[in-house]
């Protein structure tokens, strides 16, 4: 079972672009993706709309596999900037790392 | 796989303590400006941002991660951060070859050279030149970088410096467009390859495989820049399946976390490269550095524009 936290979105603000809600979830990034073996940054977006800060802290170190390299937000079809927003959720582990 | 938060404080911990991600002292660092004669005043300053400088020691740190990433021993990786940043940086100074920092100086002697064969007006001044912080703001350490970038941006400010020539696209990424962000510092700043205005070339025509870093040719649109400079040499980009805004990672963001991951990433940017039957240039140190690592012949862009000069 995972707790949903419905003003995560509203947390992450203050660490990244708010613009997670602007994804329809079609998977061109993870597509793109030079992570090929998983559904990577989908899955992670995905945890974001929904509010599932559990499993974003359950699977925190997959986010650093991320390499910058921004081909997600360069092929984006809904322009939500999913790089940005795989960043911001680094921004937001470290802070949760270092607070705890 | 490394955990994130160890490599992240310790690179934060040795950046704090000497403005170096590896806890080396500067004037250890900066040494290829040493038998140049350069100008200490003109209209920019060269700014190499010590990428090209790192290289040596991150291949000799990466390489211990590489042969211990996922084994019982990685977990003393988390150790490193306690260990005094002058200490661990010296001692990474000490075992890193010597060769391999000059090759890396030869680089930048290369773009000294192409410069002043443009007839460039710039100047350099090594105790204005530091890393950027770049490293900690990809790895999500936003603090730490503004912290550190602030601290930069001031002291080119008091130096009076408005122009920068930069030599690699993760620093020109950094002060171009992270710095007035987060620093409200503004400068104007170039890629040295979009100074450089040469001619000719006497070696006939040839082709060569051009790696776009992510940087240049997707977060700052610039690769047709170096391109066309080659083209005005007599030197064709062969055509890439990846290129350009749609360009491949080189896997070396990846190497401080996972060796493994950056070496995966890595090999199919290679074989993309490869693919072309032209020799490999790239234009990034690691991009340089980590398919050099694979055992690719790789060329910076630098050289094979300084060879066009003789």
């Amino acid at each position: 079972m995972t707790m949903l936290n419905p003003d995560f979105a509203e947390e992450l603000k203050q660490f990244s672009e708010d613009s997670a809600l602007a994804c329809f979830n079609c998977g061109t990034c993870a597509a793109i993706c030079p992570l090929i073996d998983s559904h990577f940054p989908r899955s992670m977006i995905r945890y974001v709309q929904i509010g599932a800060k559990e499993r974003i802290l359950e699977a925190a170190t997959e986010l650093w596999k991320c390499l910058h390299c921004g081909l997600c937000t360069q092929t984006c079809p809904r322009e939500a900037n999913p790089g940005e927003i795989i960043l911001g959720l680094k921004r937001l582990v470290l802070d949760h790392w270092r607070k705890s | 796989m490394y955990h994130p938060r160890d490599i992240i404080e310790t690179i934060a911990g040795n950046l704090r303590a000497t403005r170096n991600p590896f806890g080396i002292p500067h004037f250890m660092v900066n040494r290829w400006w040493g038998r140049s004669k350069l100008p200490r005043q003109g209209d920019a300053l060269l700014f190499t941002g010590l990428m090209y400088q790192f290289i040596p020691y991150i291949e000799k740190s990466t390489g211990y991660l590489s042969r211990y990433e996922d084994t019982p021993l990685s977990r003393y990786v988390g150790y490193t951060r306690y260990v005094p940043s002058y200490l661990s940086g010296l001692g990474l100074a000490m075992i890193t070859p010597r060769r391999e920092k000059q090759k890396m100086n030869g680089i930048l002697n290369n773009i000294v050279r192409v410069l002043n064969a443009s007839r460039v007006d710039f100047y350099y001044r090594p105790e204005l030149d530091h890393y950027s912080g770049i490293l900690l703001y990809d790895l999500g350490d936003r603090d730490t970088f503004v912290t550190h970038a602030r601290w930069l941006a001031d002291r080119l400010k008091k130096a009076g410096v408005r122009k920068l020539i930069t030599v690699d696209p993760h620093t020109t990424y950094a002060l171009k467009e992270l710095f007035p962000k987060y620093t409200g510092s503004r400068f104007e700043v170039h890629p040295y390859f979009e100074m450089i205005q040469l001619k000719g070339g006497n070696n006939g025509r040839r082709t060569v495989a051009l790696h776009d870093p992510c940087f240049y040719g997707r977060y700052l649109g610039l690769s047709d820049v170096p391109a066309k400079a080659l083209a005005e040499l007599g030197i064709d980009c062969a055509e890439l399946e990846r290129s350009g805004a749609y360009t491949h990672c080189c896997g070396g963001p990846a190497e401080s976390v996972s060796p493994r991951l950056a070496d995966d990433v890595g090999r199919r940017r290679l074989a993309q490269l490869e693919g072309t039957g032209a020799p490999i240039v790239a234009m990034c140190p690691i991009c340089l550095g980590n398919l050099r690592k694979l055992g690719a012949d790789v060329r910076d862009l630098s050289s094979v524009l300084v060879e066009t000069l003789s």
